[in-house]
């Protein structure tokens, strides 16, 4: 259903992303891994259709999402990475706003918004204008804009941040319901616990190329070691010795001068 | 946790006031996304040009003459100084006001300082004096050059005046702008605090932006007026012969600590020829007659003075004491006010009734008017326009001899209010479509858009017009007590089917998805603001004389109504013609590099 095939992406000559292929079938989670500059900023914009690969190509059903740009936004849903709203609207009115402009039925917009409103518990700040809201409520407008169309393909770039305890475990259920339903997902997170109970394969990027690609089950084999994907990310991806820095951190942090 | 020490305070202090200078220059005055030093780089630069171009302007006459009379040069400065004062007045002002919602703590302030251990006094002297180091640094920007070249070009061409007296007016003049400038600034700072303090904060949030595009309104057309006063409309507004048509008071209160300090300087100068040249008499005569004019003003000159002595301390008290009351602790976190939601729903309903239930056209009709007039950088825009055309109409108005009922003896000028207002009102509109809503938040749109921009901006032009009718609806009693109602009424129509045709016409090479897409500046605008304006002018006199003329006979009115409406149609059959063919979006164009601009890509290659 959605196929990235050998994309790569460069700013002003210096390579984001390099040969980035994979496939993903109705009802799959993919779990985008990496560390910070890994690109998997990049790739997930790209996915959204947002920019344009430099090379390579995204296939959506099969068709070149460049060539039907606008069919495919309509079946996407996204949260990216940082909550850019309009701060100036109420909550309700940016969902307001969006629904409108995916040409949502007004009874079905009106009802669809008060009650993912309620659900995620925004109900009372729903009137507010969102400047006064806090990461959480951002990132929760977010979510309910970007399932507000029942959309095909969900592309979700580190949705937990910022959620509190009980949306965050909400969360973790909804995930695998959409899945059930046929929903492609891609889900991108530093949480590496999240990613192992939700995802049922990942992609991990280092420098831009992907250094692996497997159900986490099937990493674990590779690595022939029976640890957690933190284990296994770490292995791939760290440079640095964490412990070591940790140790580095605590001195510095016990300095007083 | 260490608590902070006393002897630190000072330093936190520093640091928390530069904290808050940034945040003044990042997010208000200039964009968040650019490189703050080219910003502030650009901003002064466009400033000091501005003012030596002013100072320049203004000048000519005592820059060109072959000899300066003394008399004449100090009876004649009086307009150029109160241009000055006025300028420096509202734009130090309207510096105020660009970043009105900064001149207070904000519930931002309380989230990221209110965890750390600073003392909530500290924070709230931090903010007062980051308020106060900006308006200061923006007063002395905006009067420096002038406070320099316009003393000295004044007296260039007067022989005999010392060094120390030019160094004397220079000083006089630097002082009373200044002055002026922060009169200016303070004055906004203390309505901020009187309303907030009078209304409670939760009426005060409601009413906050309200007030401060009406504060903007005002102030920018206080500035347009200014430099429509003569030389003899200041003598006889501080000798008392004449009323003043507008609140010139606090000009007038600077302009008289100038006179008092230095007006003397440049009248009482004595004349000297040019050597071999003999003194003629007529010159002489004509010196003493202005001497003899400008003398008697400077005892109310010296009345106004003391005004302007006493409410710079007055309203800088009364600026610091309410930002002190109204800031004592740290607000709440809590977001805004709900709105009420009853008259939300009304108007909703109504709205949407009137965008035929199409969901893209009830977006852009809504999110039109939520920009428009929640978004500072839009209500600047349109409160700029709305100013523009407040000025026309009050010129127009001061001019006019009140009720003329007869069509035949109302001036053109009369029937051009309502249609200048109308279209700079459209002209500010169209601009406001080009500067994204927030930048940072475009992709929500990006994503969400289906395609077809055909419907959405029918909607914004619907959100247009609705700002158009309620200016109508306005200007109604004015039009009625100037033409009577029939005249009236039919002038309201044409001017409701002028705007349906401006609109359309003014968004008839508007390719883009309004308000959602990068803002791409003008690559002419040393072309285009001046052909506007004088297109603006034409239109509005050309249409207004016709309109005079239609207005005589019946046949001719209907004859008008009918060309207005065949000129709307075929307007939208030419905007339907130019949107059928369907063409992709470029929701983040950037402006074309100046190499480019200028064909230099080309003059290297050619070399190459």
């Amino acid at each position: 259903m959605l196929e990235a095939r050998h994309l790569t992406k460069y700013y002003a000559a210096i390579p984001a992303i390099r040969d980035v292929s994979f496939a993903l079938a109705p009802g799959h989670i993919l779990g985008l891994l990496g560390p910070n500059g890994s690109g998997k900023s990049t790739t997930i914009s790209l996915l959204t259709g947002l920019r344009e690969p430099s090379l390579g190509q995204i296939l959506f059903d099969g068709r070149n999402i460049s060539d039907h740009l606008v069919d495919y936004k309509a079946r996407v849903g996204y949260v990216p990475e940082d909550a850019h709203l309009y701060t100036f609207l109420s909550g309700r009115e940016q969902l307001d706003l969006i629904g409108r402009l995916r040409r949502l039925p007004s009874a079905l917009r009106t009802s669809k918004i008060a009650t993912l409103l309620d659900l995620f518990g925004l109900t009372s700040a729903a009137d507010q204008p969102i400047s006064g809201y806090s990461k959480g409520m951002r990132q929760k407008i977010l979510l309910v804009s970007a399932l507000l169309h029942d959309p095909d393909l969900l592309i979700l770039d580190e949705p937990e941040s910022g959620l509190d305890l009980s949306a965050s475990l909400m969360l973790r259920h909804l995930m695998p319901m959409l899945a059930a339903r046929g929903k492609v997902i891609v889900y991108s997170s530093h949480i590496l616990d999240y990613v192992e109970r939700l995802c049922a394969d990942v992609i991990v990027l280092h420098r831009g190329r992907i250094v692996a690609a497997a159900p986490v089950q099937q990493l674990r084999a590779i690595m022939q070691r029976e640890s957690s994907l933190e284990d296994i990310v770490a292995q791939l991806v760290t440079t640095i010795d964490p412990e070591g820095t940790a140790r580095d951190i605590a001195e510095v942090v016990g300095q007083h001068g | 946790m260490t608590p902070t020490a006393g002897g630190d305070d000072a330093m936190t202090f520093r640091l928390v006031t530069r904290l808050f200078l940034r945040r003044l220059i990042d997010n208000d005055l200039i964009s968040p996304h650019a490189d703050r030093h080219q910003s502030l780089a650009v901003f002064f630069g466009f400033v000091v040009s501005l003012a030596v171009f002013v100072t320049f302007f203004l000048s000519t006459p005592y820059l060109s003459a072959f000899i300066q009379l003394p008399g004449p040069a100090a009876l004649s400065a009086l307009s150029d100084r109160f241009l000055f004062i006025a300028a420096s007045i509202t734009l130090s002002a309207l510096g105020a006001l660009m970043v009105w919602d900064a001149l207070a703590l904000e519930a931002r302030d309380a989230a990221i300082l209110g965890p750390l251990p600073i003392a909530a006094r500290t924070i709230t002297h931090a903010k007062l004096a980051a308020a106060m180091v900006f308006g200061a640094v923006l007063t002395l920007a905006l009067n420096a050059v002038p406070s320099v070249l316009y003393p000295a070009f004044l007296t260039v061409n007067i022989r005999g005046i010392a060094g120390g007296t030019i160094l004397r007016l220079i000083a006089a003049h630097a002082t009373t702008v200044i002055m002026a400038g922060l009169f200016g600034f303070f004055a906004m700072l203390a309505i901020r605090g009187m309303l907030r303090l009078l209304l409670g904060d939760q009426a005060f949030q409601r009413a906050s932006s309200g007030i401060q595009s009406a504060l903007v309104v005002s102030m920018v057309t206080a500035l347009l007026l200014a430099p429509t006063v003569r030389a003899r409309d200041v003598r006889y507004w501080v000798g008392d012969a004449v009323v003043p048509r507008w609140p010139v008071g606090p000009v007038l209160w600077y302009l008289g600590v100038n006179e008092t300090l230095a007006g003397h300087l440049v009248a009482e100068t004595p004349i000297v020829m040019p050597p071999r040249m003999p003194s003629i008499a007529s010159l002489t005569r004509e010196n003493q007659a202005a001497r003899a004019a400008y003398r008697p003003l400077l005892p109310p000159f010296a009345a106004e003075a003391r005004r302007a002595w006493v409410s710079l301390p007055l309203v800088t008290v009364l600026a610091l004491t309410t930002f002190l009351w109204t800031n004592r602790r740290l607000p709440d976190r809590s977001a805004g006010v709900p709105r009420s939601s009853r008259l939300r729903t009304i108007v909703r309903r109504m709205a949407e009734r009137y965008t035929h239930k199409d969901p893209e056209a009830q977006a852009g009709f809504f999110f039109a008017v939520q920009t428009l007039t929640r978004s500072a950088s839009h209500r600047t825009i349109i409160a700029i326009a709305l100013a523009a055309g407040l000025t026309h109409a009050l010129m127009v108005l001061a001019q006019s001899d009140g009720r003329s009922l007869a069509i035949q003896a109302t001036r053109v000028g009369v029937l051009g209010i309502a249609i200048l207002l109308l279209l700079v009102l459209l002209a500010g509109v169209a601009y406001a479509v080009a500067v994204p809503a927030e930048l940072a938040a475009n992709w929500t749109i990006q994503m969400a858009w289906l395609g077809d921009e055909r419907r959405y901006l029918a909607g914004v032009k619907r959100a247009a017009l609705l700002f158009v009718a309620i200016l109508l609806v306005l200007l109604l009693p004015l039009h009625v007590m100037l033409l009577g109602i029939a005249v009236a009424i039919v002038h309201s129509l044409w001017g409701l089917l002028l705007a349906v045709a401006a609109l359309d016409a003014l968004l008839l090479p508007y390719r883009k998805l309004p308000f959602a897409c990068s803002y791409v500046p003008l690559e002419n605008p040393k072309i285009v603001w001046p052909a506007g304006f004088v297109s603006l002018l034409l239109v509005t006199y050309g249409f207004a004389t016709v309109e005079r003329w239609a207005l005589h006979t019946a046949t001719r009115t209907i004859a008008l109504g009918v060309v207005l409406g065949a000129l709307v149609l075929l307007v939208r059959a030419l905007d339907r013609a130019r949107r059928r063919e369907r063409r992709p979006i470029r929701f983040d164009d950037r402006p074309t590099r100046a190499t480019q601009r200028l064909g230099l890509f080309e003059h290297l290659a050619m070399h190459d």
